[in-house]
């Protein structure tokens, strides 16, 4: 069936914003405790690659109807070795956040290419994750298709968004990490250890992104290339300050930027006289856009955010 | 009229007999990739083609090496040293590179660089090549023309740019060709290689009603993908690549078609032998076997005798330099 122009555009434009969602709410978890990992991007595409694999090799064989599955798992635990990774340069060693991120986006970007070339050699797609439609839902006109049709990760990538809002604001967990980014010397004089819960937070971080990369070359792409990710991983630490450091924000901003994406495509395809170059901005000038009118929201932001913590230091 | 027509025979006889001859004395020859010289798509093509020349040639008298994932600011340096180990033909393949070959080709003027895709002449010892791709479009068209029962068809393109907008605009003259009433959806993604926006670009053009799609450049393996996995109806591809005729998305492949730049090496080494060492633009086209096309029987039924006919009607015209095809008049 030939869909109408908006309803194309929706339907896109939600599975389109699931990779950034999933790595942007984990780029807020580290924010929220203080450390802003730029190299997001590198997760992503060790995610990407590393998830890729088993489905790859596991075409036949008594694990093969699991490949999938054992490729988001893999990538999520490859996303926490390197959060963990990220968490010892800043937070022990106290380095200087911008380069270590920018540091571990070219460490994952070029070990993921590397080993692709050597073990994989060239683009080659994988089965990948099929559409479930949810029985009955599925059928509702109009909604059905838009809401209820997509593969299992955008359902689990939107429920997401509601744990993540009650992890942050309504569990112990949560309000530690607020204060290890918010007030780090008041929380360790309560008694929380603030380095302890900035590696639990760039754990967590780290898994998010690798599951959001994962996502790209499993669901959205279903193969791997050296440039799969394509800068989607800068664009996951903007929608943090986009979305104010909120979960529900944050999922307006993903979907805002796929929805622009995708209607730049529309516009496009639907022979729309608009020069194309503008079209492909699009989603990037609005983000931008909307950051330079809410620069108020900075203020609403982790205030320790960047800053190493050491107990034995004034600031 | 006579001297003409001598001067045109002459110069025929040169460039056949530049494009085949092995050189007399050893070739130094460098490559330098944005990518990696086994991607399957841009990269690969030229050096395979330099390794072919190479092996038919003789290790003896061409000697390759080569650098990969060279950015254009790094491909400076990369390029410098090659230049100061007098390496004989530097390509860089790339048309991001020119600004840096255009820069660096005065202080090493023995030394002969090489850029592309472009159709710009350079300075006297950078040469240019150029494919003709509206000719491989072309051929596209047609059979995109003729499969089509939606009378929509589709192409995912990088950029309006260079070899790739004269693959859209031939792509769109060839299925105008053989069905006027056609509507040809061109978009572009703005990037050779982001995999995920070509497969939401055809995704679109599915959703649009397209029901053939082409695309160029190595992100077209997004699109391909797309096509493939569409399970709900039946959607061709015709492909800017001949190893899209071998991989599992293969059987959606109806015909594909590749840069042969085997064809460039051997001018390249050729007009050096003969002491040109730039100011010349290469095309890629038919004529001079810079293409390649094929077709891929397995589709089945699809690909019919009159797919073949007009196709391969059209191949022969071209090659013989009776079809022109004004590609710079189409607007998208």
């Amino acid at each position: 069936m030939t869909h109408g122009f908006v309803y194309n555009i929706l339907l896109l434009g939600v599975p389109f914003s699931v990779a950034l969602l999933l790595a942007s709410l984990g780029e807020m978890f580290n924010q929220r405790a203080g450390v802003f990992n730029l190299g997001c991007e590198g997760i992503m595409c060790m995610g990407a690659f590393l998830g890729f694999l088993p489905p790859y090799f596991l075409k036949t064989g008594p694990l093969a109807p699991y490949g999938i599955l054992i490729g988001f798992a893999i990538a999520m635990v490859a996303g926490i070795i390197l959060g963990l990774l990220f968490a010892l340069v800043t937070v022990t060693f106290r380095a200087e956040q911008g380069i270590a991120g920018i540091g571990l986006q070219m460490l994952g970007w070029g070990v993921a290419g590397t080993l692709f070339r050597h073990y994989v050699g060239g683009v080659t797609g994988v089965e990948g994750l099929a559409a479930w439609a949810i029985p009955g839902l599925s059928r509702i006109p109009f909604l059905g298709e838009l809401l209820f049709n997509h593969n299992p990760m955008v359902y689990i990538a939107f429920l997401m968004v509601p744990a993540s809002w009650y992890i942050l604001f309504k569990t112990p967990w949560g309000l530690k990490v607020r204060a290890a980014g918010t007030a780090p010397r008041a929380a360790d004089s309560m008694g929380i250890n603030v380095n302890r819960v900035r590696y639990q937070a760039l754990m967590l971080g780290g898994a998010m992104a690798g599951l959001g990369g994962a996502y790209l070359s499993l669901c959205q792409a279903k193969m791997f290339a050296d440039d799969l990710v394509a800068g989607r991983g800068f664009i996951a630490v903007a929608l943090v300050y986009f979305g104010r450091w909120n979960p529900v924000g944050i999922m307006g901003g993903a979907l805002l930027f796929s929805l622009a994406q995708s209607l730049q495509l529309s516009i496009q395809v639907g022979g729309i006289k608009f020069p194309y170059e503008f079209a492909v901005m699009l989603p990037y000038v609005l983000v931008i856009l909307v950051l330079s009118l809410t620069r108020k929201a900075r203020m609403l932001g982790p205030s320790s955010l960047g800053i190493p913590y050491n107990r034995e230091m004034r600031y | 009229m006579k001297r003409l027509f001598l001067a045109f025979t002459m110069l025929g006889a040169l460039v056949s007999g530049l494009s085949a001859a092995p050189p007399k004395a050893k070739v130094r020859v460098a490559l330098i990739v944005e990518s990696t010289v086994d991607d399957k798509g841009w990269c690969q093509s030229m050096h395979d083609a330099i390794k072919a020349v190479q092996k038919e040639y003789g290790n003896t008298l061409v000697e390759y090496n080569y650098s990969e994932k060279m950015k254009p600011v790094d491909a400076g340096s990369a390029a410098r040293q090659y230049a100061t180990n007098k390496y004989d033909i530097i390509i860089c393949h790339g048309a991001q590179y020119k600004n840096l070959v255009n820069e660096m080709a005065p202080d090493y003027p023995n030394t002969t660089f090489v850029f592309g895709t472009s159709a710009d002449i350079g300075g006297k010892n950078v040469f240019t090549y150029m494919p003709e791709s509206e000719q491989t479009g072309y051929l596209n068209g047609i059979i995109a023309g003729l499969v089509t029962k939606a009378n929509i068809v589709g192409c995912v393109g990088p950029v309006d740019g260079g070899d790739a907008a004269r693959y859209d605009r031939g792509y769109v003259l060839g299925a105008k060709s053989v069905n006027p009433n056609v509507q040809v959806k061109v978009a572009h993604t703005g990037s050779f290689s982001d995999f995920v926006k070509a497969a939401e670009l055809a995704k679109t053009q599915i959703n649009a009603g397209a029901d053939f799609l082409t695309g160029s450049s190595q992100q077209a393996m997004g699109a391909l993908k797309v096509v493939a996995d569409t399970k709900d109806k039946t959607i061709w591809w015709a492909g800017q690549d001949t190893s899209q005729l071998s991989v599992p998305e293969a059987p959606k492949v109806i015909a594909a078609s590749s840069y042969n730049y085997k064809a460039v090496v051997e001018v390249l080494i050729a007009k050096r032998e003969a002491g040109v060492r730039g100011g010349e633009n290469i095309p890629l086209n038919f004529a001079n076997k810079g293409f390649v096309f094929q077709y891929n029987d397995k589709v089945g039924k699809v690909l019919t005798p009159a797919i073949k006919k007009a196709v391969d009607k059209a191949k022969a015209d071209m090659t013989a330099g009776k079809l022109p095809l004004a590609w710079k008049e189409v607007k998208f």
